[in-house]
This record gives C-alpha cells, sequence and structure tokens, in this order.
C-alpha cells in the first residue's frame, strides 16, 4: 500500500481514511520506523478490506505486529454491532482460541541450576509435541461432547489441575453457548486423541525466570518477583479447531451469496450474527474456544507433574500457580463505550490479545486494581513478556492489544540461514535447553527468524494501549 | 527428499506453501499431493504398504484441490497414517477417484517435520497454461 493512502495521526498511530466501500476507518499502531515495512507486506489492505464488512463499528484495528492473514490481517481486531454485525471465521483464524498461560513458581533460577536439562526432559516426555502428537487421554465421543461444552472446568473435574486455576483464565477457561451439535464429526474424530498436546508450528512450552521489572506494584500483585521462574505454555484447540474452521469457511462462502454481502475479498467470507450460519458457526467455534481451555489445563497438569518429579513434590502441583491466561484468536460477544454509549459489539481478535482495563469486572478480583494481563510470547532466544490493560485500549481497541513479535524470516528462509549451524549449541551456549522433535523446526523457528518482540511491546506502550509489567527470559523450550 | 523439478516452495512469511506444474491434470493433483507430504516430513522414509481408495466431490477445480488435500491431511491425523504414493485414476472439474498408499507412523522411523492445520484458498491457483498444468497452495502451518 502506498503511504500516501495514510494519515498520521500520531507518534504511534495511522489513519487509512474510507473509500469505496469502506464504512470505517482503519487504524494502524506504528512507529515511523516500523510503518514502512508493514505497508511493504499486503496486511495494510486487508485491514482496509475488513473495514467493508456490514455492522463494523467504529474503525478496522491493526495492531504493532499486524502481518498478512488469510482475508484478515493477522494483528486485526473488529468489532461488529451484535445486532446487525457479521460474524467471520476468517477472522478468528484456523486455531480457535490458540493463547497463552502464564504459570509462576516460587523457586528461582539459582533453585533450578542444574536441574534445567533433566526438566526440560521430563516436559518433553509429557506433554506430547509435534507432527501427529496424540496424548495419553483418548477421549469418547461423549466426553468430548463435555470437553466442548465445559472447557477447562472439565479437564478439572478430571482431576487436572487446581480449583484455583479457573479464576485466572479468560473467561474462565469456559465460554457459554457452545453447541456440540454444531461440529462436525471430522471435527471431533481430530481432536479425540490431542487433548494435552502442544502440536507444531510455532507452538511451545517454555521454563523461564523473571529477567526485567518495569512496574514494580504490577509485578507484586501477579506475584512476579526478578530471578522467578516462570513456565509459558502457547498452543491451542488443535484439529478440532482447525477442523472445525475449515467445516465453516465453505459455510460462510455460500452465506456471503445468500445474504448479499458484498465483500472485496472472498476469504473474508461471513454471515449475520443472527443468520442461521452465524449462529451454527458462534456455537462450534464456542466448542473450539473450550476445547483449547481444557487443553492448556491438561497441560498445565502436566507441567505440575514435571516439576514434581524434577524438583521434589513441593514444587508441582498449587505451587506452580497460574498467574493467568489469555486467548488470541477469538470472537465474542462484549460491552463497549462507543461515542458515549454503551454497545454489545461481537469482538473478533485475530492474532491480538485482550488488554481490559482496572476495574473491569472481567478482571481477576486480586488483579483489579492493575488491570487485565496480557502475555506477550516473543521468541525462544530472548525474551517475552507480561503487560497490563488499560483505559485508552478501553477507549480505542475495545480492549485489545498486540498478541507475539510476527516472523521476520519466512520458514524457507529460516531454514537456509540455518543451514551448518548448532542451533542447539548456540542455543546451549546462551543458557537455554531446547528440546524439539525435529532439527527442521527449531531451524524454522530460531530467534532469528523472528523480530525483535520488544519493538512490538514498547510501541503498545507508547500508544497507552498495555503497560509493560515484567521481561522474561528463556532457560528451556519444548518445540514440536 | 530431494526436492524435484517440478516442485517449488512459495516463499511465504508466517505459513508455507508450494507450486507443482504437471503434464496432466490426474498427475497435477498426485504431484500436489507428494508436495504437501514433502511439508509433513521425509517421503523418502515412508512406504507405500496399504492401499486406500479416495473418491471426493468440490463445486470446482480449485476447490477440488482443497478437498483432495484436506482429505489426505484428515486421514494423516486421524489414522495416525502417512502417505507416500498417489495413483489418481479419475479427474474431473468437480470429482476425483484415486488410490493412495502409506503406513502408520513409526517414529522411529519416519521423519516428520510439521504438523498441516489446513489447506487454505489463500492465493490459491490450479490452471492450465499452454499445455500444461500448474497448481498453487499454501497451507496453514
Amino acid at each position: 500500500m502506498n503511504r500516501s493512502r495514510l494519515n498520521k495521526l500520531s507518534d504511534t498511530l495511522w489513519e487509512i481514511p474510507p473509500t469505496g466501500g469502506m464504512r470505517v476507518p482503519a487504524h494502524l499502531y506504528a512507529t515511523e520506523r516500523m510503518i514502512d515495512t508493514i505497508l511493504a507486506d499486503n496486511a495494510p489492505e486487508q485491514a482496509a478490506n475488513v473495514a467493508h464488512l456490514p455492522g463494523i463499528v467504529r474503525a478496522s484495528l491493526a495492531m504493532p505486529d499486524i502481518h498478512w492473514g488469510y482475508g484478515f490481517p493477522i494483528g486485526g481486531v473488529a468489532a461488529f454491532d451484535a445486532h446487525d454485525g457479521v460474524i467471520s471465521p476468517g477472522g478468528v483464524g484456523y486455531d480457535i482460541n490458540c493463547g497463552v498461560r502464564l504459570m509462576a513458581s516460587p523457586l528461582t533460577r539459582q533453585d533450578l541450576g542444574p536441574h534445567l536439562r533433566r526438566l526440560v526432559e521430563e516436559l518433553f516426555r509429557r506433554v506430547p509435541s509435534g507432527v501427529g502428537s496424540a496424548g495419553p487421554l483418548k477421549l469418547t465421543p461423549k466426553q468430548m461432547r463435555q470437553v466442548a461444552v465445559e472447557g477447562a472446568g472439565w479437564a478439572l473435574r478430571q482431576g487436572h489441575g487446581t480449583p484455583g486455576d479457573l479464576a485466572y483464565m479468560e473467561e474462565h477457561g469456559c465460554i457459554g453457548g457452545a453447541d456440540p451439535q454444531r461440529v462436525s464429526e471430522r471435527a471431533y474424530e481430530r481432536g479425540a486423541g490431542q487433548l494435552g498436546t502442544l502440536g507444531s508450528g510455532n507452538h511451545f512450552l517454555e521454563i523461564g525466570y523473571v529477567s526485567e521489572i518495569d512496574d514494580a506494584a504490577a509485578a507484586r500483585t501477579l506475584g512476579l518477583a526478578l530471578d522467578q521462574l516462570t513456565v509459558i505454555i502457547h498452543t491451542g484447540s488443535r484439529g478440532f479447531g482447525h477442523q472445525t474452521c475449515e467445516d465453516y469457511l465453505g459455510l460462510m462462502d455460500r452465506a456471503v451469496g445468500k445474504y448479499r454481502i458484498a465483500l472485496p475479498d472472498r476469504q473474508l467470507a461471513c454471515a449475520p450474527i443472527h443468520s442461521e450460519e452465524g449462529q451454527a458457526y458462534l456455537g462450534a467455534m464456542r466448542c473450539a474456544i473450550n476445547y483449547a481451555f481444557a487443553n492448556r489445563q491438561v497441560i498445565a497438569h502436566r507441567v505440575r507433574e514435571a516439576f514434581a518429579a524434577v524438583l521434589g513434590p513441593g514444587a508441582g502441583s498449587a505451587a506452580l500457580r497460574t498467574v493467568y491466561e489469555v486467548a488470541h484468536n477469538i470472537a465474542k460477544f462484549e460491552t463497549h463505550d462507543v461515542n458515549g454509549e454503551s454497545r454489545k459489539v461481537c469482538v473478533h481478535r485475530k492474532g491480538a490479545t485482550r488488554a481490559y482495563a482496572p476495574g473491569r469486572p472481567e478482571v481477576p478480583a486480586a488483579y483489579q486494581a492493575i488491570g487485565q494481563p496480557v502475555l506477550i510470547p516473543g521468541d525462544m532466544g530472548r525474551y517475552s513478556y507480561v503487560l497490563t490493560g488499560t483505559p485508552r485500549a478501553m477507549a480505542e481497541t475495545f480492549g485489545s492489544t498486540c498478541h507475539g513479535a510476527g516472523r521476520a524470516m519466512s520458514r524457507h528462509q529460516a531454514l537456509k540461514a540455518g543451514r551448518g549451524r548448532d542451533l542447539l549449541r548456540e542455543l546451549a551456549g546462551r543458557g537455554i535447553v531446547v528440546q524439539a522433535q525435529d532439527r527442521r523446526t527449531l531451524a524454522e523457528e530460531m530467534p532469528d527468524a523472528y523480530k525483535d518482540v520488544a519493538v512490538v511491546v514498547d510501541t503498545c506502550a507508547r500508544a497507552g494501549l498495555s503497560n509493560k509489567v515484567a521481561q522474561l527470559k528463556p532457560l528451556g523450550c519444548v518445540k514440536g | 527428499m530431494r526436492r524435484p523439478a517440478w516442485l517449488e516452495p512459495v516463499d511465504h512469511t508466517a505459513d508455507a506453501g508450494f507450486v507443482v506444474g504437471a503434464a496432466t491434470l490426474p498427475q497435477l493433483f498426485e504431484r500436489a499431493a507428494r508436495g504437501l507430504f514433502a511439508l509433513i516430513g521425509d517421503l523418502d522414509t515412508v512406504r507405500g504398504i496399504d492401499e486406500e481408495c479416495i473418491a471426493i466431490t468440490a463445486q470446482d477445480l480449485p476447490a477440488l484441490m482443497v478437498q483432495w488435500l484436506s482429505e489426505l491431511n484428515y486421514r494423516h491425523q486421524t489414522l495416525q497414517r502417512v502417505y507416500g504414493r498417489f495413483a489418481v485414476e479419475s479427474v474431473t472439474p468437480t470429482s476425483l477417484t484415486a488410490r493412495v498408499r502409506g503406513e502408520p507412523i513409526d517414529r522411529a522411523r519416519h521423519r516428520l517435520y510439521t504438523e498441516v492445520k489446513a489447506i487454505t484458498f489463500h492465493g490459491l491457483q490450479v490452471d492450465q497454461v499452454g499445455r500444461r498444468w500448474r497448481a498453487r497452495v499454501i497451507v496453514d502451518l
């Protein structure tokens, strides 16, 4: 996209004014230094395309980690009026409720000391990852339907977790309105053996430590102190969600003609929220949301078992506390102030994270004063961040912020760059123990393949969309 | 597997894809299937032990390509099998029948790289250029 199409509104905000069929402007959050790279990609055009959709409210929004997606850009946020708006599977993505959980141990990295390698090996053994990763749980059709409705609560009923976990998850680990009848048999088949598994691609399990604190009061509220051990789980709804998205993209493609929705790109396929197709997708998508909550809950349980096995019984169970869990591929009904009026909207976040301000009732009671924690994973060699939501995010982005670093190299480029290098040894030299199913995955996911997440996080902080609380550095990583 | 001349990787920042060329339409679908499984793992380690028959339909040729590769990915994931040999018996713009050969996943013997979440319609092309057929497919990883 040509820079002449943009108006610069501030140091961190750019506007694509409405032209043609755009119903609202598109707003891109980026600094002067980032904008040319962002414009070189097709993503700003995609953000402008989203602005054509019926019922879109305020603006089509793009976070600083925006990049080219299918129809909707990744790093995009769009809210649609709950009565007149649309729902779109492309606005959520294939990995429905892909998300991140942060856990914190009372132990420090000094306590971990010589046990690191054994702990990584134990995690690798207990949490299946990689191609066709199937867990020890093989769910019956009845159990699959229970997971789809109950989410993380189902896992808890099986003894996978501690009661305190649910209070620290977005939606308390279970979204209402899930309709198991709307999910295909294929999706159930793909998900039946995958609960409690990481999968592959950019998903990971990481042991790290608190390396820097930016907001001491907020860090204290979250129970985070320098050198404290942390665990990050990044995965989603596995084949269950992927199949659900695939099933409904086809249905929505036909709905576009039926409801005479004019689209600038066929991949924005959508249906009115109150249509039969829209309701069916909502019912099925919520099942996948719940499956992902249960998946991360089971993995968290396995992580606790691994901690207990390596560091002693006292290191597992409730000692490894859930700090928070966020979703970054999701569509939900939320109430927001729009032009001084309270409106119910369906917020699509595709590669974007909810970032609610202090005082919102959805924020856990213990975090009311600081706002909702936001977890932004980086790459396996550098760092990740803990942020909190702000009133500015509520006012401008429907309470949303970024979700990650974004890739700097394609997988093919990364493979070339990794040729002849011993990445395991390089990472070990930096004190990071990595176990991956295959060395090719490791090359594709190496730190150089990703942009510096600090740039994305700093831009969100400068734009006022989130506050920086703490930086986490990796010590050990499990990759699929 | 050494990359054959008819298979080119597509450089996509977040995901992956391939372009395949072929003399005939059945060959194009066979090669696209090989392109998919070359992304998933090393095809040289896969033996074609058991045979399965596949029959699918779709509304047009590009949709048929997505349907064909999605069917193979679904079988790979739910049956925990890898496939290495593909014989397309008939193709029309809306239907396909094929026999495929593969075997159960054996992590000790099969080198597997990545899971494919889905076959997308993004930048999808299935067309005839002169006398040759060409397909471009991007998958979500």
